[in-house]
């Protein structure tokens, strides 16, 4: 694609995606929102994943570090803006000091250290009584700017427009920029990398930040639109699905991590909606999104290693030469 | 005194299960290079299975056995999606198997439902002292023991063993000698499966498992074979019993709650310790 068309079709996708909640009606209101917050962890974790080389399985920490933040913020009256804003910077402030010795590991270690990151801040908001327990946070006032109220899912939808596009400038102009070539490199080989003078250590460390921050802001804005936040809202089983996402979109690429999350959210949606029928077992929904989740996983690993997005791409280059 | 000696023997008995599931990580592990996330998986189908088996009115033994058997299939074909492919790179075949648990799930749902589930293990007790010990316990204890001397006898004398390490240590040399290295990668798998399913049979009468235990199982038996470095049953052995152990009596003395932080703690700081001490040029060398 040229560099006319690639604009053109981004113009294209913000509008289009622009217009849409004008649109939905509001089941599937929450769902577009549902998913440009997903979205928004994943683009994160797709630059931690294909650019710093890193799996977390233990994304959906940071995206509940960010929700409590919000939360108990805003329940303890300080204006909505201020939890909005808190919730990226305590999940990528908890990102920088976990990350110091977490990220001494790599690969299946990394994998397991993250996962078990993710157990034990669950459990500890399982039994602080300030973090509500097991029940969690509840009546978390609405989102508001001054005398501006968030109170719509429409006024959510573009929140969550804004605060992607915001996300997905960030992590483009990361990738263009030189630390984002030092982070290519580092993924390749961290030896070869470190010995052309690269601080991977430090790198590695901004990136996983990074990638929690972006997860924070997700958190934060889902709690002020849900209302409502627990300990069960953040299971691993979401940090699962955040790799899958991002497995199949493609590893490293923003589009990829956007197209990955749209095609995996909207499958399941749609499998939910045949298994939510009449006449349906009630174990089916639960049953086929599993399976989605874990079919596509294992295709996209064993035969489209490199994700649907850039396979396409291939595919499109090789058609045109 | 006798409630210390009680928790001790209990978490001995768990500890006798994470040991377990860690043993079938390691054989996975030391053949292949992957790390199995579906190890845990093989447990929670042979508990379920055994317990419909018993419900269905198999004997005890019996019903057992089919549990470990359709863990051993589970085994295989979670092998043959994780490295039957040519060309599956260790890191692939670990998402691989994270895909296969999540479809196991999907599995399970549709066969047990989603609540836990039980079913009761050898009746009575032992009394020792004044402590009385279920003959549960002592069992798990008894049957960790035997595989364990098993397994080591299996990769030490026999030619078998001795191929399955050889496609680990070097999977080129072992294939110019002879050895089929998909074949033990296979065999490899299956065993993993059997030994999952021996931990899911033995652990299912002391705490009741659904489809989602698996999370904790396999965080508890991946902190035991980290202990070893994933290669080694001997300290995965002492690793598992030592979190068993320890588990225990915080849950007897503090707080139940806190019994898992353990686990998860104590195998983050030996993982960290581990990897500060091995440079990594060490580990990029494939």
């Amino acid at each position: 694609m040229s560099r006319v068309t690639r604009r053109i079709a981004l113009g294209i996708g913000a509008a289009v995606t622009l217009a849409l909640p004008l649109v939905l009606d509001s089941g599937q209101l929450s769902i577009y929102i549902l998913l440009g917050l997903t979205a928004i962890v994943t683009v994160g974790l797709s630059m931690l994943m294909g650019y710093a080389g890193q799996v977390s399985l233990g994304q959906a920490a940071f995206y509940g570090i960010g929700a409590y933040t919000a939360g108990l913020l805003a329940l303890h009256g300080w204006p909505p803006l201020i939890g909005l804003v808190a919730a990226p910077l305590a999940a990528a402030l908890a990102a920088l000091v976990l990350g110091v010795p977490l990220l001494r590991l790599r690969g299946h270690h990394l994998a397991f250290a993250t996962l078990a990151m993710q157990l034990i801040l669950l459990s500890i908001a399982d039994n602080q009584a300030w973090m509500g327990g097991s029940i969690g946070l509840q009546g978390i006032p609405q989102l508001s700017l001054g005398s501006l109220e968030f109170d719509t899912d429409m006024s959510y939808a573009y929140v969550t427009w804004i605060a992607l596009a915001g996300v997905v400038l960030t992590a483009r102009n990361v990738i263009q920029s030189r630390p984002g070539r030092a982070l290519r490199a580092l993924a390749t080989s961290e030896v070869a990398a470190e010995s052309a003078g690269i601080p991977v250590g430090r790198y590695k460390l901004t990136v996983f930040a990074l990638s929690a921050g972006f997860a924070g802001l997700a958190g934060g804005i889902y709690a002020f639109y849900l209302g409502y936040v627990s300990p069960g809202s953040f299971p691993i089983l979401l940090s699962v699905g955040y790799v899958v996402m991002v497995v199949v979109g493609g590893l490293g690429t923003i589009w990829g991590a956007l197209a990955g999350t749209a095609a995996v959210t909207l499958l399941v949606q749609l499998l939910n909606q045949l298994g939510t029928r009449d006449g349906v077992p009630g174990w089916l929904p639960s049953v086929l999104s599993y399976a989605v989740y874990a079919v596509l996983l294992i295709a996209v690993v064993l035969y489209l290693p490199r994700g649907i997005v850039p396979a396409l791409v291939s595919l499109r280059r090789r058609a045109d030469s | 005194m006798s409630d210390f000696l009680s928790y001790v023997l209990n978490g001995l008995a768990v500890g006798c299960g994470f040991a377990l599931l860690a043993s079938g990580l390691v054989t996975i592990h030391r053949v292949t290079g992957v790390v199995n996330f579906a190890q845990a998986m093989f447990a929670v189908v042979a508990g379920l299975t055994a317990g419909s088996a018993l419900g269905a009115g198999l004997p005890h033994g019996a019903a057992e056995l089919a549990g470990v058997a359709i863990a051993v299939i589970a085994g295989l074909l979670t092998g043959l999606a994780a490295v039957g492919r040519r060309g599956t790179t260790p890191q692939s075949a670990l998402i691989v198997t994270l895909g296969v648990g999540i479809l196991a799930y999907a599995v399970e749902i549709a066969i047990w439902g989603d609540q836990p589930r039980s079913f009761a293990g050898l009746p009575g007790s032992l009394e020792v002292g004044g402590v009385a010990i279920q003959w549960q316990y002592l069992l798990v204890i008894g049957v960790a023991a035997a595989v364990f001397a098993a397994l080591a006898l299996f990769f030490a004398r026999t030619d078998r063993g001795k191929a399955l390490t050889a496609c680990a240590s070097d999977p080129y040399g072992a294939r110019l000698v002879g050895i089929d290295v998909l074949r033990m990668s296979l065999i490899a798998f299956a065993l993993g499966g059997g030994l999952g399913g021996i931990a899911g049979v033995l652990v299912t009468p002391l705490q009741p498992i659904s489809f989602d235990s698996d999370v904790a199982l396999i965080v508890n038996g991946f902190a035991a074979a980290i202990m070893g470095g994933l290669n080694r049953p001997g300290p995965a052995l002492a690793g598992g019993l030592l979190l068993g152990v320890a588990e225990a009596l915080v849950a007897g003395y503090g707080n139940a709650a806190h019994q898992t932080e353990i686990a998860l703690v104590l195998m983050l700081a030996i993982m960290i310790w581990r990897a500060v001490r091995t440079p990594v040029v060490q580990e990029e060398t494939v």
